[in-house]
């Protein structure tokens, strides 16, 4: 088994920063802010956050701010859930969330809540229990999660619950371990891990793990590293780890990278990007691999980074 | 250096326009795709003969600076292909085309948006010419943003702040069939990219602007179930689109969903391995249920359940004779969970209403012996390893006696004692110790939890 590419990864990940010359590239910058997290949680998790200008950065996360309070993607997008958590974490990296007006921000969040206690992603109204997790995630973060009926948040979340245990975005939707994570992050953030039949979810969760020790997130699918985050964090919040082989998931996730230039790919062999880079590095981090910081399971972030918004240096 | 950087016959702009027109032009479209510019002279030989459509009818209806421009820069039809509705755009102007297009979308959002603040400022002034003077510069405006943010969807599926601008401009409108262009264009951004979360989400924000203000709802939510199978098709496990379909059944009628069940029991059929096509019919089942009971709330009447009863038993029917049929299909196990599951708890009671969870467990019901019997015999079929040589059969013993366990474990205070000791008598565990020792600990685990040893 080969050895995490530290060095080569961050170089990677600093490099993929400044491409802006190939369509494949540009395409996405319209969620740039996901990536800036994806990329700078893992420098961080590797322990060289270092290499990064703060104040770029953080001038940058507070350009992509809308007057609602929302962030969007990028400089002159429209506000989403879905970015304005990645800017708080970002934020959060660098020790940063107190130039935020956390008012505005949470009542931006607070805005979105709907009568079921469902959250919509925009004022456009997509509904989905991602964006309930968002919310959560964001508010308590910013210690405001008093702005929402968390109650009723977590009511809908449990109506998203199906048969086999798991979690889908709306109510009746198809069982995902992205979602699964969302829901068992929400429930884990607000302490209602009691809605949860933890043996019943462990089973689906576990059942995730295929021959070659690679997760995947829905049955008959390929395994895939990201998984390694949305399954592994949620069976570490339900305490139901140990029924997965570890071993062969690191095994796995250490064969997906790129041994000459860095950077994680979904499965052996294939491209790799920053967002598989993130969830192969945070899988790792969650797996007790030597040399990394520890992730929170519920947050996504470093411990020491939660530790420190809740409990002060 | 990149590909697209070797591109220099014209401006950008021009792309853009010439981009621009042919969706005008063609507003039929159904099927977008980027292709290599080696591709054109294989598809121009293959339509044989003048080159394609869209130039010619452009020609004649262009005005004079956009024809002198397509006809310089696509004369040789390498930049854009169309026919037959079907549009092609060569992947070596993405990146320019892409830029212009969000440049000129960038600008003329934010002016529409700048604007429209003006006119609502203004509104209260009384002011008549000047009112009039704004909304018909706001109606510039609004085709402006319609059409640029049109072309970048076509270039970046998930721009969101481009989706968003055409809700903008269309949520104030009345107009029926512009909502219904806006399911043609989601649907062609599809067509390139059938997991665009931003496309899926367009729909749905359409169907919940006209529900309630059209009359052919369930004829509009039939197109859309229609068109999730044709993607389902091409696209295999699309989550989304399977999800889009989920969420429609809130909108069918009880006649369709019935409809539904029965209608593409023949596609899963052809599609064993898509778990989604399986949890689709999960959900419409369980609308039934849900249907079934409101129905007994107000009649009080057990009648209505004599045909999902039926329902239920063909669908479990069906799938053991696909389970028999398809080797080592874990989406056929699964779905065989729910079956079951419901089944027990709602239908193989003797007494109507009988919970579960009631404290008189001492005999087990006679439907619920005939059914479990039913089952082990199926796993005894499913768990002899007929040829230790294909992984299949493996993983179909794996998946028949992780069956049994997991039934086991969820109806277990349904079961009374004697019918556990049956089902489990250690024979599912000892099967998955010896087909999978390496899962050993979570065989013990699982085992576990349903009181075997």
């Amino acid at each position: 088994m080969g050895e995490l590419e530290v060095e080569k990864h961050v170089k990677y990940i600093l490099l993929v920063e400044k491409r802006k010359d190939d369509f494949e590239s540009v395409v996405m910058e319209h969620l740039r802010m996901n990536g800036a997290y994806w990329g700078l949680t893992t420098l961080d998790l590797l322990g060289k956050l270092e290499t990064v200008d703060t104040e770029e950065v953080v001038s940058w996360v507070m350009k992509c701010q809308h007057e609602s309070g929302g962030f969007g993607g990028n400089v002159g997008h429209d506000p989403h859930l879905l970015y304005t958590l990645s800017s708080v974490q970002v934020l959060a990296l660098f020790d940063k969330i107190n130039v935020l007006d956390t008012d505005r921000v949470s009542n931006y969040i607070a805005g979105l809540q709907n009568d079921d206690g469902s959250f919509s992603g925009d004022m456009w109204g997509e509904v989905d229990t991602r964006f309930s997790y968002i919310a959560i995630c964001c508010l308590s973060l910013l210690h405001h999660l008093d702005k929402i009926n968390v109650e009723k948040a977590v009511k809908y979340i449990v109506s998203c619950k199906n048969l086999d245990g798991g979690f889908g975005c709306t109510p009746g939707g198809e069982s995902h371990a992205g979602q699964v994570f969302c829901c068992v992050g929400a429930l884990s953030i607000t302490g209602s891990l009691h809605h949860i039949d933890k043996d019943l979810l462990g089973w689906w969760l576990c059942e995730r793990q295929v021959k070659s020790g690679g997760l995947n997130g829905r049955p008959e699918k390929l395994p895939d590293v990201c998984y390694s985050w949305w399954v592994l964090s949620s069976l570490i919040m339900i305490d139901r780890v140990h029924w997965i082989d570890k071993e062969k998931l690191v095994k796995f996730i250490l064969d997906c990278q790129d041994k000459e230039n860095g950077g994680i790919s979904d499965r052996p062999d294939d491209a790799v990007d920053v967002y598989h880079t993130y969830f192969g590095v945070a899988g790792l981090s969650l797996l007790e691999y030597p040399g990394l910081k520890a992730i929170d399971p519920a947050y996504a972030l470093p411990v020491d980074v939660v530790n420190r918004i809740f409990f002060g240096r | 250096m990149s590909e697209e950087g070797l591109y220099c016959e014209g401006d950008p702009l021009d792309l853009l326009n010439q981009l621009e027109y042919i969706l005008e032009s063609d507003p039929l479209i159904d099927e977008v795709g980027f292709i290599h510019p080696s591709q054109f002279v294989a598809l121009n030989e293959e339509a044989g003969g003048p080159p394609p459509s869209s130039v010619g009818t452009v020609l004649q209806s262009a005005d004079e600076s956009v024809k002198s421009k397509i006809s310089n820069t696509n004369v040789l039809n390498t930049v854009f292909w169309n026919r037959d509705h079907k549009l092609g755009i060569s992947t070596k102007v993405l990146l320019p085309l892409y830029n212009a297009a969000k440049h000129a979308f960038m600008a003329a959002n934010e002016q529409y948006k700048m604007h429209k603040n003006l006119s609502v400022e203004r509104d209260g002034s009384g002011n008549g010419s000047v009112l009039s003077c704004y909304s018909t510069s706001l109606n510039i405006l609004e085709t402006q943003v319609m059409k640029h943010s049109r072309a970048l969807l076509l270039l970046s599926c998930d721009f969101g702040t481009a989706w968003n601008s055409r809700k903008l401009v269309l949520s104030k409108k009345q107009h029926f069939p512009i909502f219904m262009d806006e399911l043609l264009l989601s649907a062609l951004v599809l067509s390139y990219s059938p997991k665009s979360e931003s496309a899926w989400s367009h729909r749905r924000w359409v169907i919940k602007m006209i529900a309630g203000k059209c009359s052919n709802l369930q004829e509009i939510v039939e197109k859309e179930s229609e068109l999730v199978k044709k993607i389902a098709e091409k696209s295999k496990m699309n989550y989304r689109a399977w999800n889009h379909r989920c969420w429609l059944v809130s909108y069918m009628s009880g006649g369709q969903v019935l409809h539904e069940l029965s209608k593409y029991r023949d596609w899963a059929g052809l599609h064993i391995a898509d778990n989604s096509c399986f949890h689709y019919r999960t959900r419409l089942m369980l609308r039934m249920l849900e249907d079934s009971w409101q129905k007994q709330n107000v009649n009080g009447c057990s009648g209505c359940n004599f045909e999902i009863h039926q329902v239920w038993k063909e669908e479990l029917d069906w799938n053991e004779m696909l389970i028999k049929r398809y080797i080592g299909r874990e989406a056929l196990w699964l779905h065989r969970r729910f079956l079951s599951l419901c089944w027990i708890k709602h239908f193989a009671t003797d007494i109507h209403d009988a919970s579960c969870h009631s404290d008189h467990k001492t005999s087990t019901s006679h439907d619920m012996v005939i059914f479990m019997d039913n089952e082990l015999g199926l796993f005894r079929s499913c768990s002899a390893i007929l040829d230790n040589d294909f992984e299949d059969f493996q993983s179909h013993a794996i998946f028949s006696a992780t069956y049994i366990l997991w039934l086991t474990k969820q109806v277990s205070e349904c079961l009374g004692i004697e019918l556990r000791e049956k089902l489990l008598a250690g024979e599912p565990k000892t099967l998955l110790n010896k087909v999978c020792l390496e899962k050993a600990f979570l065989w013990d685990s699982l085992g576990g939890l349903c009181g075997c040893i």
